[in-house]
This record gives C-alpha cells, sequence and structure tokens, in this order.
C-alpha cells in the first residue's frame, strides 16, 4: 500500500454527467478507505448506476474529479482503471452471456485456480456443477454471483459493485456479505450500490444517499437511524 | 414567395446564358452531366434530406435510358413518343415507390440494409441489361438512337438538358420548403417521433425514394436521344457510386450540392483524368476526406447564409383543421399480456386497466415492465399472449401511427423531438400529424398553422414563443417541455408519459407538474405517468399501480400503497 | 462415382471455402467493431496483385505471402488510425469511409498496374486423380488448405485465451472493459487481423482468378451476401452462408452458365435482405 495510512483509497467530489447533453448526476462526491465499505442508496432512476459508470470510466465526465490511490483517473479508460486495481461488477449484463462460467471465471487468468475459487465454490455450489454450461443459461440471481465471485476473487484494492444482491436468494445474500466482510478485513475498499437496506447496513461503515441525481444525505451508517434511510427508498 | 421567384428567375437567367459563355464544346458536356446531375438531385433528397442511402441509382437511369432509346427507335417521328418519353421518365418512379414500400414496411432500421439492397438490384439491372440481347441489344447496348424529333445541334441539347435541370431545381426547392420537406427531414432525424406523430413513416420514405427515381428516369429518358447510345453501363455499380460521390462532395443536404457535384467532378474528371493518372485516387480522398470531416460538403459552405434569407417563417394566423371526433369509450385494457426478448421474461401477464379520465401513476424497481408495458402498447414489442385493448377496440399489435391518429400520444423517457428542426418545425409535425392531408403536405400555408392548445401552452411556457431556436439548442428541461407539448397538440385522449421530470429540476418539475394538471383538465384525457419522482407521483396521482417482475404487484391510492407492505418488500429489501 | 459429378462437387467445395476465408476476416471485424469493412475485397485485390508482383521479379511464390501480409497489415493499421477508429459509434459513416477506400485502394493499383487483367502461374501444375477425376493438383491443394485455415481459426478462435477475450468484447464490449481487456488495441489487432487474412486469401487465389483491380468487387459484395444470408450470429451462420451463397453460385453456373449464377446469387441475397435480414442464424 503507497496510498499513505490515514487518507482514503478512492475519492471523488464534484461528479457531474449523464448521457448525451443530458446530465443525470449533479456535483456528487464521496470517498472510500482501505478496509471500509460505502454504500449508494436511493430510489431506483436517482442516478446511482450512472454515478458508478462516471466512476468506472464508462461514461465521460462533463465536470468534477475522480482519484484513486492519489492519482487522477481523468481519461483513463475501464481496462486502465482495472489495471490499477478497480474491480467493477456492473448492474445490468453482469457476466459475458455466450462464455461458460469457467471461461467468464478464467477470461484474464490462465486457469482456474482452485485455490482462489475454492472458498467461492464451497459457498456456491451452483457455480462449480454449471461450470461447462454458457453464462446465458443461468438465472439473473446466479449471473450476479458469477458476477461478485469474478469480482471479488481478484486481487484489486477496490470494489465496486452494482446492486450485488439483486435477485438473489436471501441465503446467498448472507454468504455475499460474509464475503464482504473478508474483504473489509483483508483491507480492500468496497463502494456499494444497494437496494436491499439490511443488507446495505450489515456491510457499511459509510452511507451516501442520492436523489434527484444529488447527494442528499451522507455520513456514518452508525448515525443513521433504518427508518430515515427507508424514507429515502420507499415510496 | 417573391423572393422564390426571383431566386427561380435568376437560376433560369444562368441557365440560359452559360452556352454563350463557354462556348459549343462545353455546352454540349455540360448537356450531359447536367443529366447526371438531375439523378444526383434524387440521392441528395433520399440521403441528404430523408436521411437513408440509395447505391443503386444508376438502376433507374438506366432503366429509363433503355426505354426511352427503345420508345425513339421503334417509334421515332411518332406523337406515340409525347406519351413514351414520360412514361419512361416515370416509369422508374413507380419502381422505386414500390421497392421502397417493400423494403420499409414494418423496418424500423433501414440504414446499411436499405443500402445494399439497391446495391444488389443495381447489379442484377445490370445483368440483366447485359445478357437480354433481344431487348437491350446485351453487351454492345442500344445503338443509334435518334435524337428528339426537331432538335439539332448541340446547343438545343443544352437547352433540353438545362431545362429539365431547372425545372427539377425549382420543383424541389419547393418541396424543400413545404411542409413535405420538413416532414423528410424530421424522418431522417428521428423516425419513431414521427412515427408517433402519426405519419406511416414507410410510406413517406417510400414516397421520397419514388421521387428520386423519377428524377432518375428524368435524367436516364433525356440521355438516350442526346448520347444516341444506351449500354448496360449505365445501370451499372459505376455510375452508382459516381452519382452518390457527386452528391457527397457538392453537399448532400443543400439544394445545389448534388447537382454542383456532378456538373463540377464530373467535368474536371472528363478534363483531368487522361492528364492526372492519380485523378481517380484523389477523388476517392476526397470522398473520404469529405465523409470524415465536411459532411455537408462544398455547397455546405455557401447555401445556408442563403437559405437563411428565404426562411422567413410563416406567422401562425390560422387554426389546423380540427382532430377527427372522438368514438369509442375511455382508456384501456391489457389483459393477460406476455412479452418476452429471447428467453428474458418483461411482461408475465399484465393485467391493467382504466377506464375513466384522471392521472395514473405506474411505478416500480428497474426492471418491472414500465416502460415495456408502453411498449407492448404501442406496438413497438411483440406481444405473446393476452389482449390489448384501446378505446373499447382490440389493438394488439397495432402500429404506432395510427394509434396516434385515433389519439394515442405518448412522450418518451429522453426527450424524442428533432433536434436540427426549429422549435415551430418541431410543433408543425405534432400539429400536421392527423390533421394534414396530402395536398396540405406541398402548401406552404400549412406552415401557418394554430391551435389553442399550441397557444396556451406557450403564454405556460414563454421559451415556446421563441420558435426559431434550433430545438437541439434547448436546455435539458426544455427539450422535455417541448416534447410534451408536441404531444399534446395532437389532443390525444390516452396519453402516456415516461418519466417526464426526468433529469429536471425541481422548478422545473414543478412547472411540468401543473402542465400535466392543465392538460389532463383540459384534454379531458387519460393520463399515465411512468415515474421515480415520489414528490411527482404524490402531488398527481389519482391512483397508483405498482409492477413487479412484468405483473401488477398492488393498486390503490397513495396512502394505501405506501402502507402496502408488499410494495416495502420491493422497495427496500426484505427487512430483518 | 461419375467423374463430371466428382469434379462438379470439388468446385463447390473449392467455392465455399475459399469463400468461407474472405468472409471470416470481415466477420470477426464486424463482430468485434460492428465495421462492415467495404474496403475488405481490396485486401483480396492487393494480395493477389503482390503474388503478380513477386511473380514478375522471379521471386518464388511463397514469397508473396510475407510481402501481402507486410502491405496489407501495415495498411490495416493506417485504416483503423485514421478511418475506422475515429468513426467508431457512426456505423454508416464508417461504411461510407470505408466503401469510399475501396474505390481508393482499387484506383491506386489501376494507376499503377492498369485496367487489365493480370495472370498469376500457378506453383502447382498438373492434376490428381481425385476418384476417377482429374483434378487440378493446386485447385485441391488451395481447397485443403482453406478448410485447414478455417478450421485451425475456428478451434483458435473457441479454445485460445485471445479468441475468449474476442468473444467476449463481441458479447459485452462494456463489462470487457471492466474486467481489464484492453478493447481498442484488441479491436485494432484483430482490424489488422482480418485485413492480413483477405490479403492471405489474395495470394492463394491469384493463379486462378483474372488479377484486376475490380476483383475486390465480386469478393466483398459476395462476402456480405454470405453474411445476411448466415446471419451474424455464429460460424454456423457463417459456414452456411457460405455453403448457400458459393454453392448455388457454383451449381447453377455449372449447369447454366457464369451470369445465371450470379444472377441466382443476387436474387438470394436480395430476398434475404428484405425479407430475413437477420439470415439462418440470427445474433441473439
Amino acid at each position: 500500500m503507497n496510498g499513505g495510512v490515514s487518507g482514503p483509497l478512492f475519492s471523488f467530489s464534484n461528479v457531474t454527467g449523464g448521457y448525451g447533453a443530458t446530465t443525470v448526476v449533479r456535483s456528487a462526491g464521496g470517498e472510500v478507505s482501505p478496509g471500509e465499505a460505502c454504500c449508494i442508496l436511493g430510489r431506483n432512476g436517482v442516478g446511482k448506476t450512472t454515478l458508478m459508470r462516471l466512476l468506472t470510466g464508462h461514461l465521460p465526465l462533463q465536470s468534477g474529479s475522480v482519484r484513486f490511490d492519489g492519482q487522477s483517473l481523468d481519461g483513463l479508460p475501464p481496462d486502465r482503471r482495472h489495471a490499477l486495481g478497480l474491480i467493477y461488477c456492473p448492474q445490468e449484463r453482469p457476466v459475458f452471456d455466450n462464455l461458460s462460467v469457467r471461461e467468464n471465471l478464467t477470461l484474464m487468468a490462465p486457469a482456474i485456480d482452485e485455490g482462489r475459487y475454492a472458498p467461492f465454490f464451497a459457498a456456491f455450489p451452483i457455480l462449480e456443477s454449471r461450470m461447462t454450461q454458457s453464462a446465458g443459461t443461468l438465472s439473473g440471481g446466479e449471473r450476479k454471483i458469477l458476477s461478485f465471485v469474478r469480482g471479488v476473487a481478484e486481487a484489486g484494492r477496490l470494489l465496486l459493485l452494482d446492486e450485488p444482491s439483486e435477485g438473489v436468494q436471501q441465503e446467498n445474500v448472507e454468504r455475499m456479505a460474509g464475503f464482504l466482510h473478508e474483504a473489509k478485513a483483508a483491507g480492500r475498499a468496497l463502494l456499494i450500490v444497494e437496494q436491499n437496506l439490511a443488507f446495505a447496513l450489515d456491510i457499511a461503515d459509510r452511507v451516501i444517499v442520492m436523489d434527484h441525481g444529488e447527494v442528499v444525505l451522507a455520513g456514518a451508517a452508525a448515525d443513521m437511524t433504518e427508518e430515515t434511510l427507508a424514507a429515502h427508498m420507499h415510496v | 414567395m417573391a423572393s422564390f421567384l426571383g431566386h427561380s428567375a435568376a437560376l433560369v437567367a444562368a441557365l440560359a446564358l452559360l452556352p454563350q459563355l463557354v462556348g459549343e464544346f462545353w455546352a454540349y458536356t455540360l448537356a450531359l452531366y447536367f443529366l447526371y446531375a438531375i439523378a444526383s438531385l434524387g440521392i441528395g433528397l433520399c440521403w441528404g434530406q430523408a436521411g437513408f442511402l440509395p447505391l443503386g441509382q444508376a438502376m433507374f437511369f438506366g432503366l429509363a435510358a433503355y426505354l426511352s432509346g427503345l420508345s425513339l427507335i421503334h417509334f421515332k417521328d411518332s406523337w406515340l413518343l409525347l406519351l413514351l418519353l414520360p412514361a419512361a421518365a416515370l416509369a422508374p418512379g413507380l419502381l422505386a415507390y414500390g421497392i421502397g414500400l417493400l423494403v420499409f414496411r414494418g423496418r424500423t432500421l433501414s440504414g446499411p440494409f436499405f443500402a445494399m439492397i439497391t446495391l444488389a438490384l443495381t447489379l442484377l439491372a445490370f445483368q440483366i441489361a447485359n445478357s437480354w440481347n433481344d431487348v437491350t441489344g446485351g453487351f454492345n447496348g442500344l445503338k443509334n438512337i435518334p435524337g428528339l424529333p426537331g432538335l439539332s445541334d448541340f446547343t438545343d441539347l443544352y437547352y433540353v438538358s438545362a431545362v429539365a435541370l431547372g425545372v427539377c431545381l425549382i420543383g424541389i426547392a419547393w418541396l424543400r420548403r413545404a411542409p413535405a420537406g420538413v416532414l423528410w427531414r424530421a424522418v431522417s432525424q428521428n423516425e419513431q417521433r414521427v412515427r408517433f406523430c402519426g405519419f406511416a413513416v414507410q410510406n413517406v420514405k417510400a414516397a421520397v425514394f419514388g421521387l428520386s427515381g423519377v428524377l432518375a428516369g428524368i435524367g436516364g429518358a433525356l440521355y438516350a436521344p442526346q448520347q444516341n447510345l444506351v449500354t448496360p453501363q449505365l445501370c451499372g455499380f459505376l455510375l452508382s457510386a459516381d452519382l452518390v460521390i457527386w452528391a457527397a462532395v457538392g453537399g448532400r443536404a443543400t439544394l445545389y450540392g448534388p447537382a454542383v457535384g456532378a456538373v463540377l467532378i464530373g467535368i474536371l474528371t472528363a478534363d483531368l483524368r487522361d492528364e492526372i493518372s492519380y485523378w481517380e485516387v484523389i477523388l476517392a480522398a476526397i470522398f473520404i476526406v469529405v465523409v470524415l470531416y465536411f459532411r455537408q460538403g462544398l455547397m455546405g459552405f455557401v447555401e445556408p447564409p442563403v437559405e437563411r434569407l428565404w426562411r422567413r417563417r410563416a406567422k401562425r394566423t390560422l387554426d389546423g383543421p380540427a382532430r377527427p371526433a372522438a368514438s369509442g369509450d375511455t382508456g384501456f385494457a391489457l389483459d393477460g399480456v406476455r412479452v418476452r426478448m429471447g428467453s428474458v421474461r418483461i411482461l408475465e401477464g399484465l393485467d391493467l386497466a382504466i377506464d375513466r379520465h384522471g392521472i395514473y401513476c405506474l411505478i416500480g424497481p428497474n426492471g418491472a415492465g414500465k416502460t415495456s408495458c408502453f411498449n407492448a402498447m404501442t406496438g413497438e414489442l411483440p406481444v405473446r399472449s393476452g389482449q390489448i385493448r384501446i378505446f373499447g377496440h382490440a389493438r394488439t399489435g397495432t402500429a404506432a401511427d395510427l394509434l396516434s391518429r385515433i389519439g394515442v400520444g405518448r412522450k418518451f423517457q429522453a426527450p424524442s423531438l428533432f433536434p436540427d428542426l426549429t422549435v415551430a418545425e418541431n410543433f408543425n409535425i405534432g400539429l400536421w400529424g392527423g390533421r394534414a392531408r396530402l395536398r396540405d403536405l406541398v402548401r406552404m400555408r400549412s406552415h401557418g398553422w394554430s391551435s389553442a392548445i399550441l397557444r396556451e401552452a406557450q403564454s405556460r411556457f414563454p421559451f415556446l414563443a421563441e420558435e426559431d431556436r434550433r430545438a437541439g439548442d434547448l436546455s435539458h428541461g426544455q427539450r422535455q417541455i417541448l416534447e410534451l407539448v408536441m404531444v399534446l397538440i395532437a389532443e390525444p385522449r390516452l396519453l402516456l408519459l415516461d418519466e417526464p421530470s426526468a433529469g429536471l429540476s425541481q422548478t422545473e418539475t414543478q412547472e411540468v407538474i401543473e402542465a400535466i394538471r392543465w392538460v389532463g383538465g383540459r384534454l379531458n384525457a387519460c393520463t399515465v405517468i411512468v415515474e421515480h419522482d415520489m414528490t411527482f407521483v404524490r402531488e398527481l396521482a389519482d391512483r397508483i399501480f405498482v409492477l413487479h417482475q412484468g405483473r401488477l404487484l398492488a393498486s390503490g391510492t397513495v396512502a394505501e400503497i405506501q402502507a402496502d407492505e408488499r410494495v416495502r418488500a420491493v422497495y427496500v429489501g426484505a427487512s430483518a | 462415382m461419375d467423374p463430371i459429378l466428382t469434379i462438379n462437387i470439388l468446385n463447390v467445395v473449392y467455392e465455399v471455402s475459399t469463400l468461407a476465408v474472405v468472409v471470416l476476416g470481415l466477420a470477426v471485424v464486424f463482430g468485434l467493431l460492428g465495421v462492415m469493412n467495404l474496403a475488405h475485397g481490396e485486401f483480396v485485390m492487393i494480395g493477389a496483385y503482390c503474388a503478380f508482383f513477386i511473380q514478375a521479379q522471379n521471386l518464388p511464390f511463397l514469397a508473396a505471402i510475407p510481402l501481402a501480409l507486410l502491405v496489407c497489415g501495415f495498411l490495416g493499421l493506417v485504416v483503423e488510425r485514421l478511418l475506422v477508429r475515429p468513426l467508431y459509434a457512426r456505423p454508416f459513416d464508417t461504411l461510407l469511409a470505408t466503401w469510399g477506400l475501396s474505390m481508393l485502394l482499387r484506383e491506386a493499383v489501376e494507376a499503377v498496374y492498369g485496367r487489365g487483367f493480370r495472370s498469376v502461374a500457378t506453383p502447382l501444375t498438373g492434376s490428381v486423380d481425385v476418384l476417377g477425376a482429374d483434378y487440378p493438383s493446386y485447385r485441391l491443394l488451395l481447397t485443403v488448405v482453406s478448410i485447414a485455415l478455417v478450421a485451425g481459426l475456428v478451434w483458435w478462435f473457441v479454445r485460445s485465451a485471445t479468441g475468449r477475450r474476442i468473444r467476449a468484447v463481441v458479447n459485452n464490449r462494456e463489462l470487457a472493459g471492466s474486467v481489464g481487456i484492453p478493447v481498442t488495441a484488441l479491436a485494432r489487432n484483430t482490424f489488422v487481423f482480418g485485413c492480413c487474412l483477405a490479403a492471405l486469401a489474395g495470394v492463394m487465389l491469384a493463379p486462378l482468378l483474372p488479377v484486376n483491380p475490380t476483383l475486390g468487387l465480386d469478393f466483398i459484395l459476395k462476402s456480405f451476401f454470405v453474411l445476411v444470408v448466415g446471419g451474424l450470429g455464429s460460424l454456423v451462420g457463417l459456414i452456411s452462408g457460405a455453403g448457400v451463397i458459393g454453392g448455388v453460385e457454383s451449381v447453377v453456373s455449372a449447369f447454366l452458365d457464369r451470369t445465371y449464377g450470379y444472377t441466382t446469387v443476387l436474387i438470394i441475397a436480395i430476398l434475404f435482405l428484405w425479407l430475413r435480414p437477420n439470415g439462418l442464424f440470427p445474433r441473439t
């Protein structure tokens, strides 16, 4: 680690952007330090996924800055960000549908490394039993698990997960939470978009609430009551 | 009008004087390239105006040339030529119109496919011309075609070509400025919006293609008597390609561009091909540079200021014809509607019925099927099973343009309008849809239509009165409102609004809320809104419908929905 | 078996397999970059002229292969940088630009070598006996090499790490960047590879073709038709498309004449474009 002991590993400020001329996210800011999880909450349509895509380089910033490990990420394409240690699991189309489960896991690694995936296969045996099947035949929740495993097993220092629990069965959501606690304990930083409030509060140290493309509430998770947060997410 | 006549007079004078200035040889050469120029103008209409590229225009040129050549050979000096020669020019137009109807039917994206079909057709035409020896003379073509009766020297031939080109240019100039031209440019920018304004886009495009066929036909019909020789190359790939290059380099979107390109490059080529061995290479490089960097072509640098002089906007002085009176019931009903995309289930037996006026909100998490519900209702998504009734009639899979004409209006999530047209032109497309008859589309006075709703909207939103602004220059919020008003001036009885407040500021949201309330009452319509913004929903909704996983999860008043535990589970997750 | 029938069957196989080599390059580029490279045929043509050039220098025929790969690889690199990449996400303009490029290459070769047909001598003369039929050795060799090439490439595409990554980008470009695939570089390499494959086909086919500047036009049209008929979805589609187009053309040509063969292919292509634009095996 060369990011300094106390400073945040990843920070973004004044991030504004959207699709074409349309601005979806306005002046969003936040940060995560190693060993810490930050959850982004909010109703659907408030710009959470757009913010993730702005942070991971899939959409250009209209203004603002994104810094990782003291370095500006401005203009870096997604694959270069990945090389620096930003691991991103998107919300939609989270896996390569026409590749097998095995190919999804070994795309950037020479072979299935038993040591690397063993704990995941133990927790999610469905993956191991579907190794040769194409990922497109998995259910929505199974695809999210595959994407989650691919991301968490990588060595990057920052994990960006966009709604990892969407469509996943409750028992598997709990297993995911377990892996995320381990990742935090190992000093990795997590930035997670979630809809499942219980899951989010289980892992979050920090919370960012968005509405209308803006950050409307931010702070330590311990300072927020579940009722306050639910009010922002429920109808 | 005066400027239009003055402009036309200047054009005629220039064409008439040219032979005196350049001499007989050049007049003769010019005459040939004038005919190509006419065909190239057709590409300008298709590609520069309506936005689809024909790569096989030579087949129409060649067809007309063969027809005209055969007529002249077999009916030399007969009065029948008075019928046959115009028929030779019109036949390719009919063919093109027919091809257009077939190819554009039921196809939303026709871009490269259309281009490649026309390319394949022109190759086929070449094969036929080349091998049908009995009729076309095969490889050697039709030889010794007599000239037009009564015309002898080169200058006469020049005047025939010049008159034809002049007439075509004047006609096109008229159509470009008429509502038809606005409609074409609208099609090139946003076919979906044109359909949802009530126009059958495939017919509009087929008509433009037909017109381009007539233009190529005029050129071809005059080519035969002028050159006295028609060979299969006239239907071929190379002439087709040249016509496209001329239109591109001259400026496909401008009035004169395609003609200037044809004459200028044609003559330069005739002159330089033998002197500069790399001339064709240079030409291809110029074409690439135009495609990459100067899409407006040569005349793009010259014409816009000239066109702006003419384009004085008509004052909105008369109300357009009233919309056809409403008939049938209020509202709609979806009955067990299923929609799938590949293996993904989008709607899983959706039941949803609304049978009275009012404002209804459709909410639900991502992927619940809200927008898909609208898409199924407006024929944008194929319905696997189930039934959709609108105003009491079965409308499963009915095309959007017909729905618009019977009173269904839809606003899309991202503003869907015509960014390169002015605000006035955007309104006009909305006004003409469902109201304008064919003859209204070629009359300048249709530009001056107005409607009570439009006037009210303009007094509510003052920026809408600045009608000369380019729609694409408006802010996001203003574009949302412009699209909303475009939909409203068609006076729909069923209004589908997909996230009308997306990307709006708080003040703009408030304005939109008021506008929807106003119009709902004004039109006595049934308004259905997909929305995430809960302030919006709470303020407007008479009733809320919650969708989840392609089904209706719950419905009720705002308070009922807020108290519903199932809805809470969907939104906040299974809370411990 | 009847020798005439044998020869006809071999001709169909020859036609289909050589066509498949040309289409494969076009299809991989289209899948990965979304670019229909209308100048693909001109790379075949340049490959054929490389063979002509090498023979004119009295060098061994095989020396044409490295030359063609060098020339077309370099051209592909330049074209990708100057034409394809700036127009990314403007597919229609890319179509026009590559079409302009095809004219440029055609006219450039014409300016150097003229319009006339050039002939390239067959490096392998004589014929072999196949089930009682006399078949030209070079044609047979070419058929075998083409089948081996297509099979090898398909195998590589399915099994190699790079092939996997190409399929990943085709499937989900956004995710591909996120998992660390350098999408831009991969797209460039794939484009260059497609050009080289066309060039290789050009060298191999040169002895059997009337080498002239418009040779590419035939290939691009036929290749495009193959993709239209087969669909852009899969290798199965590609091979069946090549089977339909190449097969119909050679069969009809054998029974009637080449004009009818060509006309039939055009009609089939038009019908597919019109009625079944996604082909036999559409991309899901």
